[in-house]
């Protein structure tokens, strides 16, 4: 085979110099992808509301203990199961003590396990889901087989087991019992997210300049996943809340003087012909964030789901 | 009178940044028995005519808001959805670029086709079958009866394509439209696919428009040709004369960005690139729409302040522009017709 | 499954191997193999006499320095969560190269270079066009001065306008850096503009390799015979005669 001959004369421009054909402009759009997400959360009205909501919430349950001029701790027998009152917005427990603030501190303890669970279930989920989707073929294979397996454990008893193999139920134990058999769904998505990813050009491009796979995994793969991470918080919250306030509500969650929202129910329970308020405003209080936190869920979905990102 | 007539139609999507004059005071006619080829770079408003055409623009956010659309005599802007969906499939019928999406994954093929000629026509489940096994066999899928009974992921996409074509032409439309109906395909297969268009035209009498944004596919079927750039047409003439003596800037350019196989110089060969790219087409400014790429635009000139109107400078051969070749200094082309 | 099926074929320094083929040819295949993205079963790979598929770790990643590619998709080849300078800089970090004030000057001259505006760095690619960002692809296959540049359909995404303005970018840079080009592209015609030599694939082989005018001119092979015809050119005139040659090929082939 000759060799191509090619003098420098058959050619015409030697040098490349960004003239005003090859620069080709500016931008043409000018927001980035969290700018972008926000503007399509923002259109879904129900998603704002409901945010809008959650925070007052979580602003409430954080800074109205802090103002309210009743202790939540302090008991007071004469003051036991009053009704609304200008003193008492929501009334007293059989103790005596402001529902108003005893609802803020329970929502501090429920919220609290809450976001503190649904973590944890990130961090197992991711790390679990990463490495299976990262490293793929036969580890992949055998990871998710063992997925399966822990899918077959129903929740609710498992941490139920958990909950009385670590013995009194604190904050703590109460994260760990509820995460403990809930990153199973955030490993799959996370996974699956993975292996999507992992065909995209980008990648295949880090490779090829050598990138070692921490690099490919930390910088390239994890940061696209953050959308779907930050839509899982949303997703899992509800669940964990709601087994927070079952496993409080049956006895075995967060013991008094502690509250949550569940063993508030759970006092509320035992008088609930006499005085409804007391198991009803807990309730409400639950199925306001769980709702919340759906809707927020659903929003957050339209606005980053990479499906619809590049429109 | 041509059989589709369409007169300063405007689209325009109505969008969170502004609205967007996606199609900008579009006019064109089409007769029976001939292939009006539409073409231009992406963006430029080609798909969103043929879909305006067809009444299938997305609304919200995109609206007619202004022009007709002249079929055999009727306006079809103002038609209800439900009269529109007589007419679509019967007698104007469309196919897609992607034979893979425009195609359901879940129906044989074969159901495909009967549905289409159930919901139009009036014959039995028999007649239907019949009729569908003539149709494979006339855009050329071997074995039809077995094939009728198939899957779309069990055929290639350019067999794909063809039961496509199958199921546009089975109500014996007047009008085809075909939206960039080879881009998907290998060579080979356009080749072939561009043929059986060509063929069923001409046994049909279809009137059809082609759009494309490859000036090869236009140049191998189209009788008379539009250009479009940012939402306007730039450019009409007849085929030959269009490539022979195009006169709008951005025509010439494009003709010029295109690699020449038969080129000699092969290696060697410099494109032309244009510089720059489209305007915004939301409010886009009141002048030429191409005078920022414009090699002949000069600052003193009124390109940059006057929208140049459609105007015939042969007969027959429409431009848009301050500069079409024959005008420019030192240059004056004899054109014998 | 064999993608492909005992290629063989040589790239002469400085020049544009084209290889040209339809879709499933196994075109792409043997670019991912040449670069060691995809590990070949068997058969052997050699750049400047190093064979490349018993290379491992390091002196794997030695020799990535010296063989890039741009791909076809300037969507999905670019990092959405990256900065454009910091994908630009990607292969000068991976490789340590220089400390961070010398990147960010070398960035700046890569984009400059491909005639990207260097001030947009810190800008993320969705916010540009196709074109634009794959001209941020060029500059990052650039960054570690490479010999070899694998381009796999670098411009089957763009407009044709936009199209001929990245083609010219290729060849200025070959000119100017010396470049060894492997040109993968099912496109006849920008092959041809692109290439001194050519090898045409079907079905994972290769059915005729030679000087890019003498196959375009004389293809010897039924199928480049078929590919060439297939063809369409910007001339209504000749389009009519090539379609009577399709015709009477096509008849030939049914009858032979």
């Amino acid at each position: 085979m000759a060799t191509p001959a090619r003098s420098a004369a058959e050619h015409a421009p030697l040098v490349v110099s960004p003239t005003a054909e090859t620069m080709a402009g500016a931008p043409i759009r000018q927001r980035n992808l969290w700018q972008d997400a926000w503007f399509r959360y923002i259109r879904n009205r129900a998603a704002v509301a409901a945010g809008v909501v959650f925070l007052i919430v979580l602003a409430y349950c954080l800074i109205f203990p802090l103002v309210s001029p009743y202790d939540p701790y302090d008991v007071e027998f004469s003051d036991a199961r009053q009704n609304p009152s200008l003193a008492h917005p929501l009334g007293t427990d059989a103790f005596g003590r402001d529902l108003l603030t005893r609802t803020a501190l329970g929502g501090r303890v429920s919220i609290g396990i809450g976001f503190a669970a649904t973590l944890v279930i990130l961090a197992i989920g991711v790390a679990y889901g990463s490495i299976s989707g990262f490293i793929g073929g036969h580890l992949d294979n055998a990871m998710m087989r063992a997925l399966d397996a822990l899918y077959g454990l129903p929740y609710l008893p498992f941490a139920i087991i958990t909950l009385a193999i670590l013995g009194n139920a604190g904050f703590w134990t109460m994260v760990i019992a509820l995460s403990i058999a809930s990153w199973l769904t955030t490993a799959r998505i996370v996974r699956g997210q993975m292996i999507t990813l992992k065909e995209n050009d980008y990648i295949r491009a880090a490779r090829s300049v050598g990138a070692r796979w921490h690099r490919i995994l930390l910088r390239h793969l994890l940061p696209n996943t953050l959308g779907v991470l930050v839509i899982a918080v949303f997703l899992e919250l509800p669940g964990v809340i709601l087994g927070e306030a079952f496993l409080s509500f049956i006895g075995l969650g967060i013991s008094p003087p502690e509250a949550s929202w569940g063993s508030m129910a759970q006092e509320g329970y035992k008088n609930y012909r006499v005085f409804p308020l007391l198991i009803v405003i807990p309730s409400v209080a639950i199925a306001t964030l769980i709702l919340c936190a759906n809707f927020i869920a659903d929003g957050l979905r339209d606005a980053l789901d990479p499906r619809t990102r590049e429109t | 009178m041509a059989a589709l007539e369409v007169r300063d139609l405007q689209t325009h999507f109505f969008t969170r940044e502004g609205v967007v004059r996606a199609v900008d005071g579009v006019s064109f006619s089409v007769d029976r028995g001939q292939t009006l080829g539409i073409v231009g770079e992406s963006g430029c408003g080609k798909s969103v005519t043929a879909l305006s055409i067809m009444g299938l623009i997305p609304k919200p956010p995109a609206k007619i808001v202004g022009g007709e659309v002249q079929w055999e005599g009727r306006e079809l802007t103002t038609l209800s959805e439900r009269q529109l969906e007589d007419v679509r499939g019967h007698e104007i019928a469309m196919i897609f670029q992607d034979p893979m999406t425009s195609l359901n994954p879940t129906l044989t093929i074969g159901t495909q086709i009967k549905e289409t000629l159930r919901r139009h026509l009036d014959i039995s489940k028999d007649a239907a079958r019949k009729r569908a096994i003539e149709l494979l066999d006339e855009v050329g899928i071997p074995k039809p009866e077995s094939r009728l009974d198939d899957y779309p992921h069990r055929l290639s996409g350019g067999m794909r394509q063809r039961a496509m074509i199958a199921i546009a032409i089975s109500c014996n439309p007047e009008l085809l439209i075909a939206d960039e109906p080879t881009t998907a395909l290998d060579v080979t297969v356009q080749a072939q696919v561009l043929d059986l268009l060509e063929e069923l035209q001409a046994s049909h009498e279809m009137a059809m428009i082609l759009i494309t944004h490859d000036m090869g596919v236009i140049a191998e079927s189209a009788d008379d040709v539009v250009v479009m750039y940012a939402g306007q047409i730039v450019e009409q003439a007849p085929v030959q004369e269009l490539f022979d003596h195009p006169e709008h800037p951005y025509t010439e350019a494009l003709l010029g960005a295109l690699p020449q196989i038969d080129d000699a110089s092969g290696r060697n060969q410099r494109l032309t690139a244009i510089r720059g790219r489209p305007p915004d087409l939301i409010d886009p400014p009141k002048a030429c729409r191409f005078a920022a790429r414009c090699p002949h635009a000069s600052s003193g000139d009124s390109c940059a302040t006057h929208m140049p109107e459609l105007r015939e400078i042969r007969p027959g051969h429409f431009v848009r522009s301050q500069h079409p070749a024959s005008e420019r200094a030192g240059k004056r082309v004899e054109v014998t017709a | 499954m064999h993608a492909v099926d005992g290629v063989s074929f040589d790239i002469l320094n400085g020049e544009t191997l084209g290889l040209v083929g339809e879709s499933g040819s196994g075109k792409s295949t043997t670019g991912y193999c040449i670069l060691q993205l995809m590990r070949p079963n068997s058969g052997s790979v050699r750049f400047e006499g190093v064979e490349l598929t018993e290379l491992k770790g390091e002196s794997l990643r030695r020799m990535r320095r010296r063989m890039q590619i741009v791909f076809q998709d300037p969507y999905s080849s670019l990092d959405p969560r990256m900065t454009v300078g910091n994908i630009v800089a990607e292969p000068l970090i991976v490789h340590s190269v220089s400390n961070r004030k010398e990147r960010r000057a070398r960035v700046r001259e890569l984009l400059d270079t491909v005639g990207f505006d260097p001030s947009f760095t810190n800008r993320y690619p969705h916010e540009f066009s196709g074109g634009q960002r794959q001209r941020i692809g060029i500059a990052r296959a650039l960054a570690l001065s490479p010999d070899l540049i694998v381009c796999d359909e670098p411009v089957s995404a763009l407009d044709v306008s936009i199209q001929a303005q990245i083609l010219n970018l290729l060849k200025d840079l070959q000119d100017q850096f010396g470049l060894t080009y492997l040109f993968i592209a099912h496109d006849l015609s920008v092959v041809r503009t692109m290439s001194d030599r050519i090898a045409v694939m079907n079905d994972g082989k290769i059915v005729e390799i030679g000087d890019a005018q003498y196959v375009y001119s004389h293809p010897r092979e039924e199928y480049t015979r078929a590919l060439l015809k297939a063809v369409p050119i910007p001339d209504p005139r000749k389009m009519k005669e090539r379609k009577q040659e399709r015709r009477q090929l096509q008849k030939s082939l049914a009858d032979g």
